[in-house]
């Protein structure tokens, strides 16, 4: 967002940028990642806040929500240096998807109502978008909003949501039109999470843990103001991203996946599997898909920087990477044998069971935020201008 | 580093494309058990002198461009998404990066400003009966006579090996490998074309008994030549990203204009999802030859490193869309008169020329999964 500065002012050498950052890292990073998922959540948050305190926090951001109101080059190199120093992403789902929206769709009043304390990590945000009958098929939903006075009464069911147990708000999709409206009849609606009405029941995911939970709407009383852009005007907003922040954020994404693979190379090495020709192929296959990802960022973020777009590569990186993560996983599951079937509660565990555990959770990689058979649709729709399917509605 | 394709890139990449539309493109596969396809002698002297593609990364002084190995990329991208026959690939690429670093004055003025001009076609001779493109040390072996070098043995593989006027060839030599000029026309040497699978892309058996030949430099040419391999991976890499994106446009538009079922077979989801799989590749491989197109050339492990991830890449990618496209097709896809099949012929043949998949990931393992490799 450079259009917030009144003045254009010159940016920071990018060297100094680094230099400085890299130092903020070293003084001030968080320190070990501990084990036990309440003490993780605390560290997180406080992490978050330590960012946003110093100035560090929302590189895409404008200033005056607590941003760092970054050049695009200048947010590149803030990911790379997030992920060299190892600290945690935010929490929630906030900042990656409801920001965007509320920054370019929200009312002054709302962007200094939620953003800060979003950014700071003071208020969890939680996606409410899926429903049991509302998947792939998203406009379909059917959590309704009634007008009554200046509130909405909300009543539904959304699922998969994650972190909703934690959650504070929840950014949620509803029906104000007629049910054959579909994506016409969608308002974007911010909700309470602790306003009466509002029911989260945990779900257990495949690993056994609570990624996800079911919330239920009960006659949940909403403020009009709560909602962002107009009524029925919802589905349009879904997808708005700033700038080209997740361009740079894939650079922090193809750095995690490089210090997966040298985990896992130096695993093989130390159990000797690394002298087995077929383990190494495979091996020297994870590491050309991993630089390749690594390439994809890279060539995105030189598409921008010349041509102001991203270009075709960026719609094919989250396939790639999806594949990728669930490959990894189950290919050190595998080659690790009866010792990859251990999880934590054994001693013998390879690793306290992470790869196993990797190997179950990527399962939602090809799942979660759009199918990969629904990012295939789009890419052949949308990219490659295939027609659409004439048995489907109209998105 | 940038990976997009800068103004003067894309011009060059828009000349091509527009030189080899208008020229190259009609061209149907021969008969079958015709041998390999001709190439246009006309054609080849205009994309060489009047273009000036094949004096792209051939230093100035010696009438080339003095650009590098990604301008080179943007032309074999074209040229491999149009499936040009011509000796381009073995003139320019083959032989004339072999010449331009070898290291010696006299052999570079002596070679490369005829193959700038287009009036010389010349390629590369390294691999040996036993297929190693390496093969280090060769058994072909060079002894110095009366009136000086003569080279004795079979070098097999050749990319254009019938037609080349002048032949690189290495050898085996008191002080290591040896780089050599042998003229087609040299006593003792004979060759033979091969029955190979490409018709676009011919191979040739030389044998040479006592022939003549020059000596390229002095002393051991393992090292200038294994640069030189990996400047021939990443150009070759960039021809295999443009037959790939060829594949899929070529599938992308028979499946929006071929009807089943009263509707276009690509508006159904087991073809988009074929096409769809093939875009992540083809992007995927793109990435990996510009990026082998940025650092090859420059000292350094991460040049090796980049040839081997854009050559393993980009091969797989290559054949996968190649035969994906034929299934897109059906049976007309079958047939010996749609191109579909030179494109399958081309992925496979240059899958398996200059080192397979398999043997680039067993040369990426060794660079990479060393002790106090960086992770």
């Amino acid at each position: 967002m450079t259009t917030a500065s009144a003045l254009p002012r010159t940016p920071e050498p990018l060297d100094v940028f680094r230099s400085r950052l890299r130092d903020f890292l070293t003084g001030h990073g968080p320190g070990r990642r501990p084990r036990d998922p309440e003490e993780r959540f605390a560290w997180t948050r406080a992490w978050q806040a330590t960012l946003f305190d110093h100035g560090f926090a929302g590189p895409s951001w404008p200033e005056e929500y607590g941003g760092m109101d970054l050049p695009f080059a200048h947010q590149v190199v803030y990911q790379e240096e997030l992920a060299r120093a190892r600290v945690p992403g935010p929490v929630g789902t906030g900042l990656g998807i409801a920001a965007p929206t509320i920054i370019k769709y929200g009312t002054d009043e709302q962007r200094r109502r939620w953003l800060p304390s979003m950014l700071r990590g003071d208020t969890v945000w939680a996606q409410g978008y899926s429903e049991p009958e509302a998947g792939s098929d998203l406009p379909g939903l059917r959590t309704t909003a009634r007008r009554d006075g200046d509130t909405y009464v909300v009543n539904g069911q959304k699922v998969w949501t994650s972190h909703a147990a934690r959650a504070d708000v929840f950014f949620t999709l509803v029906r104000t039109g007629t049910r054959a409206s579909r994506q016409r009849g969608i308002t974007y609606l911010v909700v309470d999470a602790h306003a009466p009405g509002v029911d989260v029941r945990p779900l257990r995911d495949l690993t056994g843990g609570h990624l996800f939970a079911e919330v239920f709407f009960d006659d949940v009383r909403v403020p009009v103001a709560d909602r962002v852009g107009e009524e029925n005007g919802g589905w349009p907003l879904v997808r708005t991203s700033l700038g080209h922040e997740r361009a740079a954020g894939a650079m922090n994404q193809a750095a995690t996946y490089r210090r997966v693979l040298g985990e896992l190379r130096q695993l093989l090495a130390e159990r000797g599997a690394l002298e087995d020709t077929e383990v190494r192929d495979r091996m020297a296959d994870f590491e050309i898909r991993a630089r390749i990802m690594h390439y994809n960022g890279q060539r995105t973020i030189s598409d921008i920087l010349t041509h102001g777009e991203p270009g075709p590569v960026s719609s094919v990186s989250r396939l790639h990477i999806s594949q990728f993560e669930q490959d990894i996983h189950e290919f050190a599951v595998d080659v690790l044998g009866p010792a990859g079937l251990l999880g934590p509660g054994s001693e013998e565990a390879v690793q306290r069971g992470r790869w196993l555990y990797g190997f179950l959770r990527t399962r939602a990689s090809t799942i979660g935020a759009g199918t990969a058979e629904i990012q295939r649709n789009t890419l052949a729709e949308q990219v490659l201008g295939l027609p659409r399917d004439p048995g489907m509605p109209s998105v | 580093m940038s990976l997009s394709l800068g103004e003067e890139q894309e011009e060059l990449r828009l000349l091509v494309r527009t030189f080899l539309d208008d020229k190259a493109t009609s061209h149907r596969p021969p008969p079958p058990g015709t041998g390999p396809q001709k190439y246009d002698g006309g054609l080849w002297r205009q994309l060489s002198g009047q273009l000036g593609l094949t004096g792209l990364a051939v230093p100035e002084r010696f009438g080339g461009a003095g650009l590098g190995p990604a301008e080179l990329g943007v032309v074999l991208e074209e040229m491999g998404r149009a499936l040009f026959p011509s000796p381009f690939f073995a003139t320019a690429v083959l032989a004339g990066q072999t010449v331009t670093h070898c290291g010696d004055e006299a052999a570079m003025e002596r070679w490369l400003p005829d193959i700038v001009s287009g009036a010389l076609t010349a390629t590369l001779a390294t691999a040996e009966p036993d297929g190693s493109w390496a093969a280090d040390p060769p058994a072909t072996v060079a002894d110095r006579g009366r009136d000086g070098w003569v080279l004795s043995g079979t070098k097999t593989y050749v990319v254009d090996g019938h037609t080349a006027d002048l032949l690189l060839v290495t050898a085996r030599c008191p002080d290591g490998v040896g780089l050599f000029g042998v003229p087609a026309t040299a006593p003792g040497l004979t060759r033979t074309v091969l029955d190979a699978l490409d018709p676009t892309r011919p191979l040739a058996r030389i044998r040479l008994g006592a022939t003549p030949a020059s000596r390229i430099g002095t002393g051991d040419a393992s090292e200038s030549l294994a640069a030189v391999r990996d400047l021939v991976r990443a150009a070759l890499a960039a021809e295999q990203v443009g037959g790939a994106a060829a594949c899929l446009d070529m599938a992308v538009g028979h499946a929006k204009t071929r009807e089943q079922f009263g509707r276009p077979i690509g508006s159904f989801q087991a073809i988009k999802h074929k096409c769809a799989q093939l875009l992540v590749e083809v992007e995927c491989a793109r990435s990996a030859a510009r990026f082998a197109g940025s650092v090859v050339g420059s000292p350094g492990t991460e040049a090796a490193i980049a040839a081997a991830v854009a050559r393993s890449y980009c091969s797989e990618a290559f054949t996968h869309a190649a035969k994906e496209n034929i299934q897109i097709h059906g049976g007309i896809g079958f047939t010996w008169e749609h191109r579909a099949h030179l494109y399958l012929r081309r992925a496979k043949s240059s899958e398996l020329l200059f080192g397979t998949p398999r043997e680039e990931r067993a040369r990426l393992a060794r660079l990479t999964m060393s002790e106090g490799a960086a992770p």
